[in-house]
C-alpha cells in the first residue's frame, strides 16, 4: 500500500477503507504513487487511454455491482464533461473520483492552469460536488475524506470528485 | 440487412442477456421491437457505449452485448485498444455498419472511407464480418456459446427506420432496471461464458 508520502497512503488507505474493488485510472505522474498504491493492496486496476473511456469503464463496472473508482489528472475533465453528464449524471451512476491538481506549486508545464485552474467551477456548473485535499489537512482527514467521498457517491448515485495536491515525485523527492 | 432486421436478431439472442445499446435511431428502433429491464440503452452518449460495455463485462460473470454504430464506435475509438487489452471472455460487440450518421442527417462516417474491422484485427481482436441477418445470428450464436471476446462488425442498409417515437423514458429507471437485471442475472447463475 506503500504511495510516495504519508497523504497518498493515506489517500489509497481512505479507498481502500471504503472497500474499493477495482480501479480506472488514467496515467499520470503525479498520480502514479496513488495507482500504484493501490495495485500493491490488490485492487484491480484497468488503464483507460482518455478520461471519458475511464468514465464509461467504470459506470459499467458500478452497474454491475463493483466498487470501483478512477483515478486521473484535473486536466483530463475537459475530455470527460459530456461522458459525467449524458451518463453518470443522468443515469444516477454514483463512483468517486480522485484527481490530483496540476498548475499549482511546483507545475513545470505552462499552460496546464488554463484548464486546471476553472475545474472546480466546471465540474459544479455540472452538479457534481468536489471536496479538496491539500497538504495543509490532516493526513487523517485525507484518509477519511477519500472513504467519506466514496461513501457520498453511492449513496448519492453521483460521481464525487476529490481534488488532492501532489507535488509531481522528482520535484518532492529534490526538497 | 436494415438495421430493424439487425436488431431483431441481436434481440433474440440476447433477450436474457445483458446488452448496452447506442444512441439516436438505433436505441429508438430496439425500443420498437422490444424494451427490457436488462438492455440499456445509452440516449445520448455517443462513442461511450463499448466503454459502457467493457466496465459492465468486467464485472459481471455472463455474457454481455454491445450494439455500437459505425459513427459511435469512431467517436470513441480509444476503447478499440483498451477492448484488445483486456478484452473479456464474456463481451460480444456488434458494430452495425451503415457508413453514415443515419441520426444526423444522413452525413457519411469515416467508416465509408476506413475498414474498422480491419483495425480492430490489427490491435489482435477477433473480428467477423456480416453482411445478412443468418450471419449475424451465427456470429453472435458463436460468440455467446465460445470463450472469447468477439467484435462483429455487420454491414446494414443506409437510413432509419419511418416513424420509430422517440425514447422519453427516464435513464434513471432505466439504469436502475438494468442494475436489478444484473443483479437477478448474477444471482440465478445465467453465465453462459466465464467473466473476464
Amino acid at each position: 500500500m506503500k504511495a510516495s508520502n504519508a497523504f497518498l497512503d493515506a489517500l489509497v488507505a481512505g479507498m481502500l477503507d471504503w472497500g474499493v474493488t477495482d480501479f480506472v485510472y488514467v496515467p499520470s505522474s503525479h498520480s502514479a504513487p496513488v495507482i500504484r498504491g493501490l495495485e500493491a493492496a490488490g485492487v484491480r486496476p484497468i488503464m483507460a487511454n482518455r478520461e471519458e473511456e475511464a468514465v464509461g469503464v467504470a459506470g459499467g463496472m458500478r452497474l454491475a455491482g463493483a466498487k470501483v473508482a478512477i483515478v486521473m489528472q484535473d486536466n483530463g475533465f475537459g475530455n470527460a464533461l459530456t461522458a459525467l453528464t449524458t451518463f453518470a449524471q443522468a443515469y444516477h451512476v454514483g463512483f468517486p473520483i480522485y484527481a490530483n491538481t496540476r498548475g499549482g506549486l511546483g507545475e513545470y508545464n505552462s499552460m496546464i492552469q488554463s484548464i486546471s485552474e476553472p475545474v472546480p467551477a466546471l465540474l459544479r456548473a455540472i452538479g457534481i460536488r468536489v471536496e479538496t485535499l491539500g497538504v495543509s489537512d490532516p493526513v487523517d482527514v485525507w484518509r477519511l475524506s477519500a472513504r467519506a467521498a466514496a461513501e457520498l457517491s453511492t449513496m448519492q448515485h453521483r460521481p464525487v470528485v476529490t481534488l488532492f495536491e501532489a507535488l509531481h515525485p522528482a520535484l518532492e523527492a529534490a526538497l | 440487412m436494415n438495421r430493424l432486421d439487425a436488431l431483431r436478431v441481436i434481440d433474440r439472442l440476447f433477450a436474457e442477456h445483458l446488452l448496452i445499446v447506442t444512441c439516436g435511431a438505433t436505441a429508438r428502433e430496439l425500443a420498437a421491437i422490444s424494451c427490457r429491464p436488462n438492455h440499456l440503452p445509452l440516449l445520448d452518449s455517443m462513442g461511450l457505449t463499448s466503454a459502457v460495455g467493457l466496465g459492465v463485462a468486467l464485472s459481471h460473470p455472463g455474457p454481455v452485448g454491445v450494439i455500437d454504430g459505425d459513427g459511435s464506435i469512431l467517436m470513441g475509438f480509444s476503447v478499440l485498444p483498451t477492448l484488445a487489452c483486456y478484452a473479456p471472455a464474456n463481451l460480444t460487440v456488434i458494430v452495425l455498419d451503415n457508413g453514415q450518421h443515419a441520426s444526423a442527417d444522413g452525413m457519411p462516417s469515416q467508416a465509408a472511407q476506413v475498414d474498422i474491422a480491419g483495425a480492430a484485427d490489427g490491435l489482435g481482436l477477433v473480428t467477423v464480418r456480416v453482411d445478412g441477418p443468418d450471419e449475424l445470428g451465427s456470429a453472435v450464436s458463436t460468440a455467446l456459446t465460445s470463450h472469447g471476446f468477439h467484435l462483429i462488425l455487420a454491414k446494414i442498409e443506409t437510413g432509419n427506420t419511418a416513424g420509430i417515437p422517440f425514447r422519453l423514458d427516464d435513464p434513471v429507471v432505466m439504469a436502475d432496471q438494468f442494475r436489478l437485471a444484473a443483479d437477478r442475472l448474477r444471482r440465478s447463475g445465467v453465465a453462459g461464458a466465464a467473466g473476464a
